[in-house]
């Protein structure tokens, strides 16, 4: 089910009607309700894979407290049962014809040519690399001895499908999630008025700009070959914010939903594009996946203690890996590269901590000019990234950068679908600057103490979805692939 | 919870309000103008009114529609003489031209390449069939007497669905129920229902119908539809004899059957195929947005009849 379709209109309603009116007295039958309402949620798109989900619940939570009562040596065997049996299941499922093809391809370079089509025509279950990342913090966190496991099913169970954030995070982690989850939770007019704000704006974000984008971006990946550097920055340009408003859009939809059901989830996007070098565009871009990624991978490879090489290595392994999880790609293994090899010197000239607190512009109402050159260079780096994230394959990618640096000339580019240019344009130009604006808490996007403003801005904003609305594009979250 | 329902209710009602004055002030609706069955049993339009008709968001397409003393979109009135010369040019929403002021259609780039000698009368009307529009030439018979070329747009794949005529009444009720009225009552409703914002809510609606299905895959299982549709046409032009000596049918010879081609060859059935000169154009023939010819389309359309009827000084 989508956030952004008619189902979920009907969907949240009377989930939420169910929840506060019917099951709020009773712990248990609400986070029953909760694991009905996600399996549902999940259930739409594909009931198959729900059997996926269980199996998944089923054996972290056994294994949770296996870790925990077990002596270290058997705790460790069963977190390594835990680590393959999730990584096991997204190996397969997302993994397997890349790694399959890949091997196949190699065998043909030293010359065996390998006729049999090994691969398998697997469909990817929608969110996988979520909730597996989900579950198994669940038991890293357990054998780390940071959370002691829980007996109650029901609650695990609606930990690991809570449906806001089941198929595109935020990835929550175990010790924030859970205690919510068993805790009783009692209705707050503020917090589920702050959520429907946020999911006002995580619409817009979705439906108004990353929709409106998509054809455009679709059609200049497609063409590129014939389209001149102007238009194919453009169309990396318009990527950026494509991506930026999908996900983040997503982000805020599930965090905005889950204040509604009373339940507080991880920033995801802190106002990315408005970071002054790559390091603090990595603090700002999906939070969940580069902490988790810092928590469970770097931390325990040594991260930036010891050697620098060390550390250069810790480095490249996190961006490699954070690639990779993205999809059974090259070309999101080469973004991955891509950041790390501009992260390393920041590391090196001790400036990747920098910007660890503040936001540009501090309490001034317009940024320094060095703020702003820092914020231009930083966005033209991570355009240049999102062309490798975008292409088909890497030698498209690369096509396409060398196209994009080789053919000044402009020339006229038709919208794809006939729109106006001007419309575009502006809407950026003022998205930016409203974002500007409400840099300083990504959690509350209409910071207005005034009513009328807020209801000025309510209207702006549904008339600009109505605006852009396009029923011509997939409206699916482009997370939902990874 | 009261507070955050009752609030949420007032914000909405407030919200959509607010929207319905946006939506008229910058006129983002289309206007639809009312549809009725006359006495001669003809499908058209309510006669004597002007509007603006919008294709896509944001106005991208945004055209001036004036309905005539007949009941058609056109810039002129219908008054054929025997002794002027006229062509009559009947078809659905391709030939009615909504998606086009009314005062640059086929009808007057055809005038103006006949250097304004010859009057062109524009029976469109989306929705028509050929079976429409062979019960227009005879309900008005003796106006089409005068008319010295005819000139008959059909759609080989959608126009031949039926092999007798029976005005669309259930049509004219649809449009005039309460739920209709109230959509074009609310501008904002109608916008977002062009827009194809309530579309999800019309395709449920379909998913609940199940015998419309059946009849959807009833039909799309016909092996030889190509035969069925050209027996609809023999059958249609037997019922309402044609005057095929001034007659001409407009196709798109691109996606006609050669069947119904050689069938019109073998009974002299004059027909005019704009699919070629479409095919050597290197410019868009029709609206990105929209189906419809677009001002190139429709230039292209005019070439072809007014160089293809024997008026032309």
């Amino acid at each position: 089910m989508l956030f952004n379709s008619i189902e979920y209109i009907v969907f949240l309603p009377i989930a939420f009607g169910l929840y506060w009116l019917v099951f709020k007295s009773n712990l248990k039958a609400q986070n029953l309700l909760l694991v009905v309402l996600s399996y549902v949620f999940y259930g739409y798109w594909d009931w198959r894979f729900l059997t996926l989900i269980f199996l998944s619940t089923v054996v972290d939570f056994i294994i949770g407290k296996k870790i925990y009562t077990a002596n270290k040596k058997s705790s460790k065997k069963w977190l390594w049962t835990s680590v393959l049996f999730n990584i096991g299941i997204l190996g397969f499922f997302k993994y397997f014809n890349f790694f399959v093809d890949s091997f196949s391809k190699m065998l043909n370079i030293f010359g065996y040519d390998n006729q049999d089509n090994l691969t398998l025509n697997i469909i990817l279950p929608v969110g996988i690399s979520f909730y597996t990342f989900q579950t198994l913090s669940y038991s890293l966190d357990i054998y780390r001895k940071k959370l002691t496991p829980t007996h109650d099913f029901i609650a695990f169970a609606a930990f690991v499908s809570f449906f806001p954030q089941l198929v595109a995070g935020p990835i929550e982690r175990a010790s924030r999630l859970l205690p919510q989850i068993l805790h009783k939770r009692s209705f707050s007019y503020t917090q589920a008025k702050d959520g429907m704000k946020l999911m006002l704006w995580g619409l817009f974000k979705k439906i108004a700009i990353a929709d409106a984008l998509a054809p455009i971006v679709d059609d200049i990946f497609v063409n590129y070959t014939q389209l001149s550097s102007p238009v194919l920055i453009m169309g990396a340009v318009f990527f950026g914010f494509q991506i930026y408003c999908d996900f983040s859009g997503y982000s805020d939809i599930a965090i905005g939903t889950s204040k509604m059901f009373g339940i507080e989830l991880t920033s995801n996007f802190k106002f990315p594009y408005f970071s002054r070098n790559i390091a603090e565009f990595w603090r700002r871009w999906h939070i969940s996946l580069s902490t988790w990624f810092r928590d469970y991978l770097y931390i325990p490879l040594g991260g930036s203690k010891g050697e620098k090489s060390n550390t250069i290595r810790n480095i490249f392994v996190i961006f490699l890996v954070s690639g990779f999880w993205h999809g059974a790609n090259w070309t999101f293994i080469f973004w991955g590269g891509f950041h790390a090899l501009l992260f390393v010197p920041l590391f090196l000239s001790n400036k990747n901590r920098v910007f660890i607190e503040g936001t540009v512009g501090g309490n001034s109402i317009l940024p320094s000019i060095k703020e702003i050159l820092q914020i231009l260079s930083t966005f033209t780096l991570v355009t240049i990234s999102w062309v490798f994230f975008r292409a088909s394959s890497v030698n498209v990618a690369f096509e396409y950068l060398t196209k994009l640096f080789s053919s000044p000339n402009f020339e006229p580019y038709p919208h794809p679908l006939g729109y106006r240019w001007l419309d575009y344009f502006v809407l950026l130009g003022l998205f930016l600057c409203y974002e500007y604006f409400i840099r300083r808490d990504e959690r509350n996007p209409i910071p207005f103490r005034s009513r009328a403003i807020r209801f000025l801005l309510y209207v702006l904003l549904v008339f600009g979805m109505l605006l852009m609305y396009d029923d011509h594009i997939d409206r699916s979250f482009i997370y939902f692939q990874f | 919870m009261k507070k955050l329902v009752i609030k949420s209710i007032v914000y909405f009602v407030s919200i959509l309000v607010v929207l319905e004055l946006l939506a008229r002030v910058f006129h983002l609706h289309s206007e639809d103008p009312q549809r009725f069955i006359d006495p001669n049993e003809v499908e058209k339009r309510v006669p004597n009114s002007e509007g603006f008709a919008v294709t896509g968001n944001r106005n991208q397409n945004f055209s001036k529609f004036r309905i005539n003393h007949s009941g058609f979109n056109s810039f002129r009135e219908f008054n054929p003489s025997f002794s002027n010369t006229e062509i009559a040019l009947i078809g659905d929403s391709f030939i009615e031209g909504f998606h086009e002021d009314y005062d640059k259609s086929i009808g007057k780039k055809i005038e103006e390449q006949l250097n304004n000698k010859t009057e062109v009368y524009e029976y469109g009307y989306a929705g028509y069939d050929l079976s429409n529009q062979l019960h227009l030439l005879q309900a008005y018979a003796e106006e089409f007497e005068k008319i010295d070329y005819i000139i008959i747009y059909l759609d080989y794949r959608t126009d031949l669905n039926r092999d007798t005529y029976t005005p669309d009444r259930e049509r004219i009720q649809t449009l005039a129920s309460p739920i209709f009225k109230i959509r074009d009552r609310f501008k904002i409703i109608l916008y977002a229902s062009r827009i194809g914002v309530l579309d999800p809510i019309q395709e449920l609606i379909i998913k609940a119908t199940p015998q419309k299905k059946a009849i959807e895959s009833k039909w799309n299982h016909e092996e030889n539809r190509d035969s069925l549709l050209l027996n609809n046409f023999k059958t249609l032009c037997s019922k309402y004899p044609i005057n095929y000596t001034k007659t001409f049918f407009l196709i798109d010879g691109r996606k006609t059957p050669s069947s119904f081609l050689d069938y019109c060859n073998v009974n002299n059935i004059k027909y005019l195929d704009y699919g070629k000169i479409f095919k050597e154009t290197d410019l868009p023939t029709t609206l990105i947005y929209d189906q419809h010819w677009n001002n190139h389309g429709r230039s292209l359309i005019a070439k072809l009849i007014s160089d293809s009827l024997p008026t032309k000084d």
